[in-house]
């Protein structure tokens, strides 16, 4: 056992922190336009597609380099990469199972965000019960005609394509009539719904196919294989933002201490409230054991290792731990925790004179820190960051 | 990075298991239970020759000069068999000496240690039972022999059987630690009976009890820094005996609702069970996390050892009577009987909660460090 980098990773550590303190833009990038800009100046520079293979554009550095970089891209305050389902999921399942022409196709375009992708899996009667899906692909002998719903698909609007589960077998078992396809969300038979969510914004839309075509050519691995295909390449990406998301929970939490430092109860700052202390105690206590999980997580991945069970234990001790910052966040902000913006749109004056505003907690691509220069605003995620939503999937996968 | 224990740490981990299986059946804790001395001294002396004993001291004295990784690996293991007896406050007590004490402290106490020919103890508590070494009252006056130590300590481990007790008391210099014989004149042993019948703790009256020049360990005045190191220590090693106990009381849920069957099939297939059982594993897998982190820290002397530590502890204290008390609610009704053995389990992590800080005090600790 031994936790110390390796003088590889910290010289790679180090290198990462000065290319983004040279090239980390001043604005956010905001157009879809800027923004796959800011992706290609991120892919270029090796930090997109770092694991996969270098046949296919990737970089094939490790896991630990990896979690480096969202790190250092979470202490600069780094725009996220985008089209993360894809370069995270859909491209490894293509690498694995797609044929030699769909590769040539598919993955360049993908690695640059050149073709924004997203994922048709879940629809409004199959959740966690996936298998139940009734979307059918019916084979028409050069192409497949599709139908159905699809729900919770994350970067609808801006996606070029889809990787598409569809029932091509309605009489075999129903893990067993379900294929895998690349569908082309730019043709007349799709059409995509943004869904608002209780925040208010849209991260998630719906998808209609009503006699949609999949090209034969973009069946991937054999018919009614999709079940085994779909399962195989979901853990994929484990692992790789477990830094990164540490250190924004760390940057949210000296935000809220500064807040409790700020705020007053009884004539005196709630920070030297008793109650207010051990609360924070607590939550910090949890948010080092996140980071220490990370670690552990990370070490057998850069061995080679299936973290198995332990990658669902990081994912629900995460989720959940976030839940609970957030509250603790919302008890001891009070009002000043539900502050979105003030009826003008004016951002200053949403802030009270000791600016606790400041501290308010922001994850989930929002909390933004320099390491060289503050930069105390918020940034909201959009859409196109959906695969990065706050708060199920915390950060973005480059 | 390599989070994964070495092959020989993995290879101390199996033998300490093969050990404890062995001879720390769930039976024979039981009838250490009702001995009046509470320890097996044939188990002690297979410790010794296991080179337990001496495992973090330094090879001069018998030791193996492994490290808290190493001890914590132990601690584990002996937290999941609920094995009783002196060892932790022993080496604890050890590793005191081995900072503080003298050449010739330390050739009177090491080796005796290592080949277990004696036992030690720290009391850490006074009346008020506050773990802060400022909040200390028990005093030492200086007389013509050396010293004249008063005060009260609460809740010593082990006590009754060591060789010497180490007691930090106030002098005009400041803190300073006292190796004191436990049957010097003035010195009051009562015994006290807990919850869990395998952790046995004192209170150790001192008045006037007379302690010669060399019995102070290290500077006088010097103590509190090294008491405080001593507590991150003794916090990490408190957490990982825990942590072995919720271990051991997950997977005896887990065996109990893969058998147990109600309406026709096994608990473990209903939701409400496997829903509990996920939880508790998450808890004993962040646990194994924190304290081997910690561990590892104060090997490493890492800039956030007793952060590390305090967050092992607090974690872990929770985690751990979380995870016994979900235990013990899958086993229903026959997890609350004295003749099934979930209690020594969970009797063992929660008399170590309140041991080394309790939760809350680790969380005010953690707040200075991180929003001071």
């Amino acid at each position: 056992m031994d936790l110390t980098y390796s003088p590889e990773d910290r010289a790679f550590r180090e290198k990462t922190r000065r290319w983004l303190d040279a090239n980390v833009p001043k604005d956010d990038p905001k157009t879809l336009g800027e923004r796959k800009a800011w992706h290609r100046r991120l892919y270029e520079a090796g930090y997109v597609g770092m694991l996969w293979p270098k046949a296919y554009g990737g970089w094939e550095a490790t896991p630990m380099q990896q979690a480096i970089v969202q790190d250092e891209m979470a202490r600069a305050g780094a725009p996220p990469a985008i089209n993360g389902l894809g370069i995270g999921f859909i491209g490894p399942t293509i690498i694995v199972h797609g044929t030699d022409w769909q590769k040539q196709r598919y993955l360049k375009r993908m690695l640059t965000a050149e073709e924004i992708w997203c994922q048709l899996y879940s629809e409004p009667n199959a959740g966690s019960d996936l298998a139940s899906l009734t979307t059918r692909a019916d084979d028409q002998g050069d192409h497949f005609r599709v139908n159905g719903q699809k729900i919770w698909t994350s970067s609808g609007p801006i996606a070029d394509w889809g990787l598409l589960l569809a029932r091509t077998d309605s009489k075999a078992p129903k893990h067993k009539g379900i294929s895998c396809f690349l569908l082309n969300m730019r043709q007349p038979g799709v059409e995509v719904r943004p869904l608002k969510q209780i925040t208010g914004s849209s991260l998630f839309s719906e998808v209609f196919m009503t006699d949609a075509r999949a090209e034969t050519r973009d069946l991937v691995g054999n018919l009614n294989q999709g079940w085994a295909i779909a399962q195989t390449t979901l853990g994929y990406e484990r692992g790789a933002n477990s830094l990164g998301r540490v250190t924004r929970y760390a940057i949210a939490f000296s935000q809220l201490v500064k807040a409790t430092k700020e705020l007053r109860r009884g004539g005196r700052p709630l920070l030297e409230d008793p109650v207010v202390r051990a609360k924070l105690g607590k939550i910090y206590a949890e948010l080092e054991v996140q980071r220490y999980a990370a670690l552990r997580v990370l070490s057998s991945l850069q061995k080679g290792e299936s973290p198995g069970p332990a990658s669902s234990i990081t994912k629900l001790s995460y989720t959940e731990f976030e839940k609970r910052y957030f509250e603790l966040a919302l008890e001891i902000l009070g009002p000043w925790g539900q502050l979105i913006a003030a009826r003008d749109g004016s951002r200053r004056s949403t802030r009270p004179p000791a600016s606790p505003a400041r501290g308010r907690p922001r994850f989930c691509g929002r909390a933004r820190a320099r390491s060289t220069r503050a930069r105390p605003r918020s940034r909201r995620t959009s859409s196109a960051n959906a695969s990065s939503a706050c708060p199920r999937k915390c950060a973005p996968t480059a | 990075m390599d989070f994964a224990f070495s092959p020989d740490q993995q290879l101390l981990k199996n033998s300490a298991r093969a050990f404890l299986d062995e001879h720390m059946t769930p039976a024979a804790v039981r009838l250490l239970w009702d001995d009046p001395r509470g320890e097996s001294e044939a188990t002690w002396k297979e410790m010794a020759q296991l080179g337990w004993l001496g495992l973090s001291l330094p090879e001069a004295y018998g030791g193996s000069a492994l490290g808290m990784v190493e001890s914590a690996i132990l601690l584990e293991e002996m937290g999941r068999a609920a094995c009783p007896g002196p060892y932790f406050p022993t080496v604890l007590a050890a590793r005191a000496i081995e900072e503080a004490g003298s050449d010739a402290q330390k050739k009177r106490w090491l080796s005796p240690i290592a080949t277990g020919d004696a036992r030690a103890t720290i009391a850490f508590l006074d009346a008020d039972l506050d773990w802060r070494p400022d909040a200390i009252q028990t005093r030492a006056e200086t007389t013509a022999g050396g010293w004249a130590l008063s005060g009260r300590k609460q809740f010593v481990p082990w006590a009754h059987v060591a060789s010497v007790l180490l007691v930090p008391a106030k002098t005009p210099d400041g803190l300073t630690l006292f190796l004191v014989d436990p049957g010097a004149a003035g010195l009051t042993l009562e015994p006290a009976q807990m919850m869990d019948p395998a952790t046995r703790l004192a209170s150790v009256t001192l008045e006037g009890t007379p302690v010669t020049g060399a019995a102070v360990l290290g500077k006088p005045g010097q103590a509190g820094p090294l008491l405080k190191a001593l507590l991150s220590r003794g916090a990490v090693g408190a957490a990982a005996e825990m942590l072995g106990a919720a271990r051991r009381c997950l997977d005896m849920a887990v065996g109990y609702a893969k058998v147990r069957e109600q309406f026709g099939q096994p608990i473990g297939s209903f939701q409400a069970i496997r829903h509990k059982c996920a939880e508790m594993l998450l808890e004993v897998e962040n646990s194994h996390a924190a304290v081997y982190y910690a561990a590892w820290a104060l090997d490493a002397k890492a800039e956030d050892h007793d952060l590390a530590a305090s967050v092992a502890k607090a974690y872990v204290g929770d985690a751990a009577r979380r995870v016994c008390g979900e235990a013990i609610q899958v086993h229903g009704g026959i997890g609350f009987t004295w003749e099934y053995d979930l209690h020594l389990y969970v009797k063992r992590a929660k008399a170590l909660e309140a041991m080394y800080g309790d939760a809350d005090y680790h969380r005010e600790l953690i707040v200075r460090r991180v929003a001071a």
